[in-house]
């Protein structure tokens, strides 16, 4: 059968499955109503644009969309501009191709009352203006439904909103400043030229206006962040290298009008331009690595449930958490996470504790149980009444302590900062000497200020402020390629100083999942039944058996099970060719009445086939491949390497024992491990935390360095600074070494800095310093620093 | 007099290059460099409905900020 492309989406499918509509052939329904709806809009074009992409056809269900007319809703989401329209932020879920991008807009421009819908391509995210007495937000939110694409809101933090400002403002400020100094720099070249061949005076006054005009709002445009930095320096007592900048450039500009307008000696313009423009760029890409704590917070907050389903009577409705009131009676499906503190009243199920406790096991609730907010239902659907309100529940605590720890956490001076502090002020204490020695040591007033201004310049801070962006974006890219990522590059010399790292067992050491590590196979059996029934759980115990048996056996046939159910916290019976089977914990085989021995302190599976017991499966969490190489690392870097885990004493020991850490804390809880962190920094420590769960989060807050493996909690990677993508410990030892080599790489870099002004500021001081060698040596001292950058990344290619 | 000639051609390449940076600085304050992805292809939504479309959402802004000012409350 010959494939056709569906008229909507153009995936291929097989002729006859086709609906036929006419000419046209869809693969479903949602794909026909929205190729309809886009024909009687006169929005048809959108499949000529769409070239030759693919989209996939639209889901059918969606919630309603009234709540997004809900007073809760437009008072957490919606704003009104000054004209008194109201504005949303979305995410448009299933945007493929510019098209689109386009068909959304159009769509929504062709409703009665939008005023504007901007949508953003790279990241997705829309901003809708509308008027609300033409139109409602779920009559908006319907089109963009019914054209195929899904929208979320999205709190577009005043965080993010100044972010994206201040990046502007230094692209615009950038622009002017590389426009200016371009141009400068061949005017340049023509004084140069007549420097050495001779020049008329009237010719190098035309030079140096032209270079005046140009050097003017660079200064003042661009250089205007540089005299507010030193503007606020000098408020809190300190000399920054903003001051050195503004100084040193304010004064050569002044002096160089000077020159221009009594027509002597030679003008500074192109070295007041060249020192902006490179600190500028310096200091954007300080700006671009930063990283929002406030952002996080942000992003933590969409991990709680916003709303709850509360039962009335017969009815259930939904309604926003901060209305729920203690002893509400709230339902709870499987898959959904709890928003509130509660005491089951009937249902039963399974319940994912492991966000909060680092238990891998699902723990079983029935009536009376307490429900932990925060924690997620597997299997359950259960009623429970609310034994307190949303704000003093467990998630709401865990989120404030959050916050606090994260708005302490310990910024550690880096070493570029503290250098320029001593740099700035010695330079400008250098440069007044100079100028007071040539003044006294008789020699005009032009001259002496003229060699003063010479340090200042030469001394040029370029390099300086380019040592450190550039290493860390060196090491940031060698971070990137093996799957390292530093969100913020400040973080990589605080890393680079940790004295001691703090790692969490579940899913950090070891892998997170029990394995099977010993099998007893009492009577041969068929393997084929006992892994269908294995499979047919997502419990994780089944889930190594299953793993096991597709790794040791060669061929599995699968074997028929009729009647198979999972019988909560025991495990699953079924019955297979007429034999009646059980897989399960010794809970299930005592009530079938077998005697098993069930002393271990690993996780043990039965199976037993017509209540005869035929194998035992022990099972337990391993450690991660390398585990034990890259803990040997990590000493080696001369850190004190620390265990900290939920888990109870014996297992930590057994994990701890085999990895080769010495110092190990059990049966922690997740205040417990931060308020560890607390007390090592009390110490004198810098303590950098690998986890992965929510049960890490308090810790990972308050460590230095957080890092977080890439399949851990979304709300773990969010607080981290650093997040190891593979998981692997290996790639721990790796950001360790990353972080010390970039930060060598900055002391070299400081140091090329350094030296190079030991050379040149006494030159200055001589008097030997002209434009052209000002400005060939500060070219020369950043390219050279930013070469040594390079060379750190071609090596570690 | 040679003099003039350079500082005029120094004057009008200013000039006209000035010209470009300002023109560049609309286009970043106006956001036109937001979002890379979309300005690569910005060349495919450019014809008359676009324009027709562009006029009509700027008709209804007007209309709204006219209704604003006219309400007498």
């Amino acid at each position: 059968m010959s494939k056709v492309k569906c008229d909507h989406c153009h995936l291929e499918f097989s002729d006859d499955v086709m609906i036929h509509d006419g000419e046209y052939r869809f693969c479903c329904n949602g794909c026909r109503g929205i190729f309809h709806l886009l024909k009687d809009e006169g929005l048809e074009s959108f499949y000529s644009k769409m070239g030759s992409t693919t989209l996939s056809p639209p889901a059918e269900q969606f919630e309603a969309s009234s709540n997004f007319d809900t007073p809760a809703f437009s008072e957490r989401f919606v704003t009104t501009t000054k004209e008194g329209l109201s504005q949303v932020s979305l995410v448009i879920e299933g945007i493929h191709c510019a098209a689109c991008v386009w068909l959304n807009e159009k769509a929504l421009h062709k409703m009665e009352g939008v005023i504007e819908a901007h949508i953003n391509y790279t990241n997705n995210k829309a901003r809708i203006t509308w008027n609300p007495a033409d139109v409602k937000l779920s009559a908006i939110i319907d089109m963009i439904r019914a054209i195929g694409y899904n929208a979320f809101p999205y709190d577009s933090s005043l965080q993010e909103v100044r972010a994206n400002k201040e990046r502007k403002e230094y692209y615009l400020r950038m622009a002017v400043a590389t426009f200016a100094t371009m141009n400068m720099m061949w005017i340049a070249v023509a004084q140069y030229a007549g420097y050495f061949s001779g020049i008329t005076q009237d010719i190098k006054t035309i030079l140096n206006i032209a270079e005046w005009v140009l050097a003017t709002p660079v200064l003042f445009y661009s250089g205007w962040v540089f005299y507010r930095g030193a503007y606020y320096g000098l408020r809190n007592h300190a000399v920054t290298m903003d001051l050195l900048v503004v100084t040193g450039s304010s004064l050569a500009y002044l002096y160089s009008i000077y020159i221009t307008l009594f027509e002597k000696g030679e003008a500074y313009f192109d070295s007041v331009a060249m020192i902006i423009t490179f600190v500028l760029f310096g200091k954007f890409l300080e700006v671009l690595s930063r990283k929002n704590a406030a952002d996080t917070l942000d992003i933590i907050g969409k991990h709680i449930p916003r709303e709850v389903s509360i039962v009335e009577g017969e009815s259930i409705r939904s309604v926003d958490v901060n209305e729920v009131k203690v002893g509400d009676v709230i339902v709870i499906r499987s898959g959904e996470r709890s928003a509130i503190d509660g005491e089951v009243i009937s249902g039963e199920g399974s319940f994912d504790e492991s966000n909060l406790t680092g238990e891998s096991e699902p723990i079983f609730k029935r009536i009376g149980d307490r429900i932990i907010s925060g924690t997620t239902s597997i299997d359950a659907l259960i009623h429970y009444r609310t034994t307190k309100d949303f704000a003093h529940s467990t998630l709401s605590n865990l989120v404030n302590l959050l916050e606090n720890a994260m708005a302490q956490k310990p910024s550690i001076e880096q070493l570029a900062n503290r250098l320029s502090q001593h740099f700035s002020s010695t330079i400008l204490f250098l440069a007044i000497a100079t100028f007071w020695g040539w003044y006294f040591w008789p020699h005009t007033f032009d001259r002496s200020l003229m060699v003063g201004i010479s340090v200042i310049i030469i001394a040029c801070p370029c390099a300086l402020a380019l040592a450190t962006p550039v290493a860390t974006l060196v090491g940031l890219a060698l971070g990137a390629k093996r799957g390292i990522l530093f969100k913020s590059a400040a973080q990589i010399e605080t890393m680079a100083k940790a004295t001691m790292v703090v790692l969490d067992k579940t899913g950090t050491i070891t892998q997170g999942r029990p394995e099977v590590v010993y099998a007893t196979i009492h009577t041969p059996f068929d393997t084929g039944a006992l892994h269908t029934l294995v499979s047919s759980s997502k419990h994780p115990i089944s889930r190594g058996v299953m793993e096991y048996l597709e790794r040791t056996e060669e061929a599995i046939e699968s074997g028929t099970i009729e009647e198979a159910r999972e019988i909560p916290a025991r495990g699953m019976v079924g019955r297979s060719n007429g034999v009646m089977i059980a897989g399960g914990n010794a809970l299930l085989m005592q009530e079938l009445g077998i005697e098993v021995d069930s002393v271990s302190d690993k996780s043990l599976f039965y199976y037993a086939l017509d209540n005869r017991l035929v194998a035992t499966y022990e099972l337990r969490d391993l450690p991660k491949e390398k585990a034990n190489e890259s803990i040997d690392s990590l000493k080696k870097l001369n850190l004190r390497v620390v265990m900290l885990t939920g888990d109870h004493e014996a297992a930590a020991m057994r994990v701890a024992k085999e990895v080769g850490i010495e110092e190990v804390y059990a049966h922690l809880i997740p205040e417990g491990k931060a308020a560890f962190i607390d007390k090592a920094h009390a110490q004198g420590h810098i303590v950098v935390m690998a986890g992965d769960g929510v049960n890490d989060l308090l810790a990972l807050a308050a460590s230095d360095i957080a890092i977080a493996m890439g399949n851990g909690s979304d709300i773990a990677i969010e607080v981290s600074d650093v997040v190891l993508m593979n998981d692997s410990l290996t790639s721990l030892a790796e950001a360790f070494s990353i972080s010390r080599k970039t930060y060598g790489l900055i002391k070299q870099n400081l140091g090329i800095s350094l030296v190079y002004n030991s050379i040149t500021i006494p030159l200055a001081m001589m008097g030997y310093v002209i434009p052209l060698i000002a400005a060939i040596s500060m070219s020369f001292s950043s390219l050279l620093v930013v070469g040594n950058s390079m060379r750190v990344r071609w090596m570690y290619k | 007099m040679d003099s003039w000639v350079i500082a005029m051609m120094l004057g009008a390449s200013l000039f006209l290059g000035g010209i470009a940076l300002v023109a560049f600085l609309w286009g970043i304050k106006n956001g036109q460099f937001d979002d890379e992805k979309k300005m690569m292809n910005q060349v495919q939504y450019d014809d008359e409905r676009e324009l027709n479309d562009a006029a009509n959402q700027q008709r209804k802004k007007e209309s709204v900020n006219k209704k604003e000012e006219y309400r007498p409350e």
